[in-house]
């Protein structure tokens, strides 16, 4: 017996992910991955060697150790930790033994957290990655989400994984590059929405997160038609009805609505894990300075 | 300025051949996104041909956003046109049209004034090609039918439609390989599968491909 863990309880929209599933948009496969990457890469960083990574939503996760020592991390987020209900801090790294009973349960602060062991999970790697993808329902643990008594095992050792950059999350708007769609937006609309009040909505999944619009900037935009384009991570796309939308990991590969801008790769793990209820401002930036932010962000 | 060289967030860059879908826009994507195929710039770790543009994904930390431009540009200076297509794969595709596999038949012939007999004809008169991939897990959009199969979408949207059905709107016939929902007429369905997660590639069907659709009886 290889050992694993047993999942006693598993909060909505629990799921396996690695670094992504890259390289698959032209086959209509997004690329997955941690809704917080810097979250997952420091869980990693903190085992020196690890597997893929179980990602878990604000009502956190329950599991036991089955059949083996291992060490696990947990990080991303601020969530609640114990073993054999004796209270760790977040985030913690800890020596596991057969039998041993961890709890997660939500914390002050995130929306994701990350789970990884010094071992890799057992689980068949498909187009080149664990990552669950729930929209095509491929990968992880039979394309679908993890629940209550969901065994998982260990195969073998984890990947090396590099030492995480002090992590500097950053604060205040978030940072945007102008769209590919920007200029069908009359300069008015787009003035109020770099001064508009947006608030995170309830709605909010892997595929992407509502935006309430309070001062309603996008409320009289008339529905455009437009010829479907390629998607990415982040675009602030309009829907027909003037909601605003941040596409994420799971996003759709291709989409018909306007886009006004993009979040940059610097700031979109902490978009992620903005709570519903967060307010939210925008402010563009050049690319140049997106670039350097997300050099910065992913420097060793 | 056509083609647009435009940033899609600061790992993408997208060239955008025009703003409307048109058999001359697609095909310049379609020619550009092969000449990529044969030689990737430096930096670039992904391409996505659309039907009116390619996205090319980059890493910053390789190439810049104005340098790769410059590459692109130099390549469409001697791109052409994309009149012609090179040498595409050829499909065929059997399909059983109307029934409980198609139940918008009826309704999508008769909106262009034909018999179900007329229009099953016509739809499969001539190949059409793949105009691109990539809407969902290898799912096609294939074109373009003539102005006389031109059809508006339906006004409603189906719940998931199963695998395999063949969509018809906008003077194109679509193929799906996963459950989608759908806003366009449902005229048959084929055994045919595009994707596949264990193949490598995982679909069979590429941009400029031409696909014959030919009818079950």
């Amino acid at each position: 017996m290889s050992g694993g863990i047993l999942i006693r309880r598993a909060g909505p929209a629990t799921t396996i992910q690695d670094a992504g599933r890259f390289g698959m948009l032209e086959h209509g496969i997004s690329e997955s991955g941690p809704m917080d990457a810097a979250g997952f890469g420091r869980c990693g960083a903190m085992l020196g060697r690890a597997g893929a990574a179980i990602e878990f939503s604000q009502a956190g996760l329950d599991f036991v150790v089955e059949g083996i020592e291992c060490r696990a991390a947990l990080a991303g987020g601020a969530f609640t930790l114990s073993r054999n209900g004796v209270a760790h801090p977040w985030p913690s790294t800890l020596e596991l033994r057969a039998g041993d009973s961890v709890s997660i349960t939500p914390g002050p602060s995130g929306n994701y957290g990350y789970l990884r062991f010094d071992h890799e999970l057992d689980l068949p790697p498909v187009l080149g990655s664990r990552s669950t993808n729930l929209v095509a329902g491929l990968g992880g643990l039979s394309g679908r989400v993890l629940k209550a008594a969901d065994r998982i095992a260990f195969r073998g050792e984890g990947e090396p994984v590099a030492v995480a950059a002090p992590t500097r999350p950053g604060e205040g708007s978030l940072r945007f590059v102008w769209g590919i769609h920007a200029d069908l937006f009359p300069a008015a609309v787009r003035e109020r929405f770099l001064a508009g009040a947006f608030v995170v909505s309830s709605r909010l999944d892997r595929m992407g997160v509502r935006i309430e619009d309070r001062d309603g900037v996008f409320a009289t935009t008339p529905i455009l038609s437009l010829v479907s384009d390629a998607i990415v991570a982040g675009d602030i796309q309009i829907l027909g009805d003037g909601t605003p939308i941040v596409l994420m990991r799971d996003h759709q590969p291709t989409g018909g609505y306007p886009r006004i801008g993009t979040i940059i790769s610097a700031d979109l793990d902490r978009f992620a894990q903005m709570r519903p209820g967060s307010a939210l401002a925008f402010a563009p930036v050049t690319l140049q300075k997106a670039r350097e932010l997300f050099v910065a962000s992913v420097r060793p | 300025m056509w083609p647009e060289i435009l940033p899609l967030g600061d790992q993408g860059l997208l060239v955008r051949f025009s703003r409307t879908l048109s058999d001359d826009s697609n095909r310049a994507a379609i020619a550009f996104a092969r000449r990529l195929r044969d030689a990737l710039p430096h930096g670039v770790r992904e391409i996505d041909p659309n039907l009116v543009s390619v996205l090319l994904r980059y890493d910053p930390r390789t190439v810049t956003f104005e340098s790769l431009a410059g590459e692109v540009r130099l390549l469409l200076s001697v791109a052409g046109d994309g009149g012609e297509i090179a040498a595409a794969a050829a499909h065929r595709i059997a399909v059983r049209f109307g029934g409980e596999e198609g139940p918008d038949l009826a309704a999508a012939a008769a909106a262009l004034g034909m018999s179900v007999e007329v229009f099953v004809a016509q739809h499969n008169a001539v190949p059409l090609r793949v105009l691109t991939t990539g809407f969902a897990p290898g799912f096609v959009y294939c074109g373009f039918h003539p102005e006389t199969m031109r059809l508006a979408r339906r006004t409603s949207v189906r719940p998931p439609v199963l695998p395999g059905s063949v969509l018809f709107a906008a003077g194109q016939t679509a193929i799906t390989s996963t459950a989608v929902p759908t806003g366009w007429h449902v005229i048959g369905r084929t055994a045919f599968r595009n994707f596949d997660p264990g193949a490598s590639p995982p679909t069979a069907l590429r941009e400029g491909d031409r696909v014959i659709f030919e009818a079950l009886s």
